[in-house]
């Protein structure tokens, strides 16, 4: 699955991340406990690409990713859903949903299927899926996100602070929301960073702990 | 004075067709990339040469005359497949992402390259090559006389204008470079090769700029300097519809050349002004330009 041997970032010549190693195991969830500010997005983004990687491997199934270019990875079937959404306003949800299967000229069954599979998954999206991607409230569009990140998810899917702004009771309608796609998906690989774990004791099969862009040693598995 | 405002409409009317082809790539260039190409101009300039080159070979290779029709199409595309992928992938990708003024001095650059590179090829004096005027013919409506092949202009510019309107929200690529305008990033973690859609919005914007040069031939010389003139005028359009915007750029073509129509009729020394004089009032009203909000579509 994916795994990361002495992973180094940096922003602006800003050291952000240094020396991360672990690795995901397939069919488990791993979460990412980390505060604000300890590099938990730049991890993801490094993962995905977005920021390169000064040193270290990342791999996926054996694929070195960090000489790939960005748009390659969803090739390699990992889904990514940002914190802040990042739906496509003038989209609407559908469209946004079947932009990464236009991405990967994905056949027309396959689009099919897939988006068949997200709307079973998240059948709350069905209902919205002529909304305009800027007219949707932060909950749905976390919604949408995530489901669009399941349009190319295959291998590993990566959320990052699925819960970051959302009301309580939104939050706790969210992670029902992961139980039921971790029931549905039992081989499902799946990444999600936090800050505070309560809300994904119950699904999470593994714990890593970040600080001041480490991996803190005495990691406990939950 | 409907006599003589009608003809002066319709001649301010193609002559806004042409500085909309040169407009909307410089807009569509600048809403995908992210960089205003100063050099955007010299596109328009190659592109007429290269129309009035292939359309005096045309001729004197005694083919037949409405061959001069494709030759306009045809060199705007040889253009943009010369210069489209090469420049972006040797000049403007690496400018990406940073300062405006470093991006301005590397376009100015290449402008004072590609304008001399004009001067070498084409020489200094002046081309005339207007066969297809010529063949078209004009028509007389109510008295008044038309060129027909300003009719044929307007015309070109309005498909243009729906075409891409389409091309974006119909089309895979279209999608897809609207996704890359709106966010670059998650295009990227979605699985768009940015790089590629850069490549293509960078190609079809030199086309567009070309084909503008070209379709302008037939009614004037082409001679050096084109350039910069045309790329003051069409960034002033660009500035009124606002910088990314596709049916402003429309709009603001139009009101731009029928402020040249009345400051000809009622004041002539204004003539030459009477665009920048519409860009200063429209932007001390509205900075972004006439069509900017940052909530709609920007493309």
């Amino acid at each position: 699955m994916l795994s990361l041997s002495s992973v180094s970032a940096s922003i602006a010549g800003i050291p952000i991340l240094r020396d991360i190693s672990f690795e995901l195991k397939p069919g488990l969830t791993t979460v990412l406990i980390g505060r604000n500010g300890a590099g938990k997005t730049t991890l993801l983004r490094t993962i995905m690409g977005l920021l390169p990687a000064t040193s270290g491997s990342i791999k996926v199934d054996g694929t070195e990713l960090t000489t790939l270019p960005a748009y390659a990875r969803a090739g390699l079937g990992i889904g990514y859903a940002p914190e802040d959404r990042r739906l496509i306003p003038e989209f609407t949800i559908e469209d946004n949903l079947l932009l990464p299967a236009l991405a990967l000229k994905l056949s027309r069954a396959e689009s099919e299927e897939r988006l068949a599979r997200v709307y079973r998954l998240l059948p709350e999206l069905e209902g919205m899926r002529k909304r305009p991607g800027g007219g949707v409230s932060g909950g749905q569009g976390k919604m949408v996100a995530l489901g669009r990140a399941l349009m190319v998810t295959r291998s590993a899917l990566l959320l990052d602070e699925p819960f970051q702004g959302l009301a309580p009771a939104l939050a706790l309608e969210y992670a029902r929301t992961l139980g039921r796609l971790r029931e549905q998906l039992p081989e499902l690989t799946l990444f999600i960073t936090e800050s505070s774990p309560q809300l994904l004791a119950d699904i999470s099969d593994e714990m890593i702990r970040i600080e001041r862009g480490s991996i803190e040693t005495d990691a406990e598995a939950a | 004075m409907l006599q003589v405002l009608i003809p002066l409409t319709v001649d301010a009317l193609a002559n806004a067709a042409i500085i909309f082809f040169v407009a909307v790539g410089l807009t569509l260039v600048f809403s995908v990339l992210r960089v205003l190409n100063v050099a955007h101009g010299s596109f328009y300039s190659i592109g007429a040469y290269a129309a009035a080159s292939l359309g005096l070979w045309v001729v004197s290779a005694g083919l037949p005359e409405w061959l001069t029709f494709p030759a306009l199409v045809l060199s705007a595309a040889f253009v943009a497949a010369i210069f489209g992928p090469f420049v972006e992938h040797l000049l403007i990708r690496w400018t990406y992402g940073k300062s405006e003024a470093l991006q301005i001095l590397v376009t100015f650059g290449l402008f004072l390259i590609l304008e001399d590179l004009q001067r070498i090829v084409f020489g200094v004096n002046s081309l005339y090559e207007d066969t297809p005027m010529r063949l078209l013919g004009s028509t007389m409506i109510g008295g008044i006389v038309y060129l027909n092949y300003q009719l044929l202009l307007i015309a070109l510019a309005i498909l243009t204008l729906v075409g891409l309107k389409l091309m974006i929200s119909h089309t895979r690529m279209g999608k897809l470079i609207a996704a890359v305008v709106a966010d670059r990033e998650i295009s990227q973690a979605l699985g768009i090769n940015t790089n590629r859609i850069f490549m293509l919005a960078f190609t079809l914007g030199v086309f567009l700029a070309a084909l503008g040069g070209a379709l302008a031939t037939p009614t004037t010389g082409v001679s050096p300097g084109l350039g910069a003139d045309t790329m003051v005028l069409a960034f002033a359009v660009a500035a009124i519809g606002g910088l990314g915007r596709i049916e402003g750029a429309a709009v603001a073509a139009i009101i731009v050349a029928l402020a040249r129509v009345l400051a000809i009729y009622y004041a002539p020394e204004l003539d030459a002004v009477a665009p920048y004089l519409v860009m200063l009032v429209v932007l001390l009203v509205r900075p972004y330009g006439l069509f900017h909000t940052d909530t709609t579509r920007r493309i």
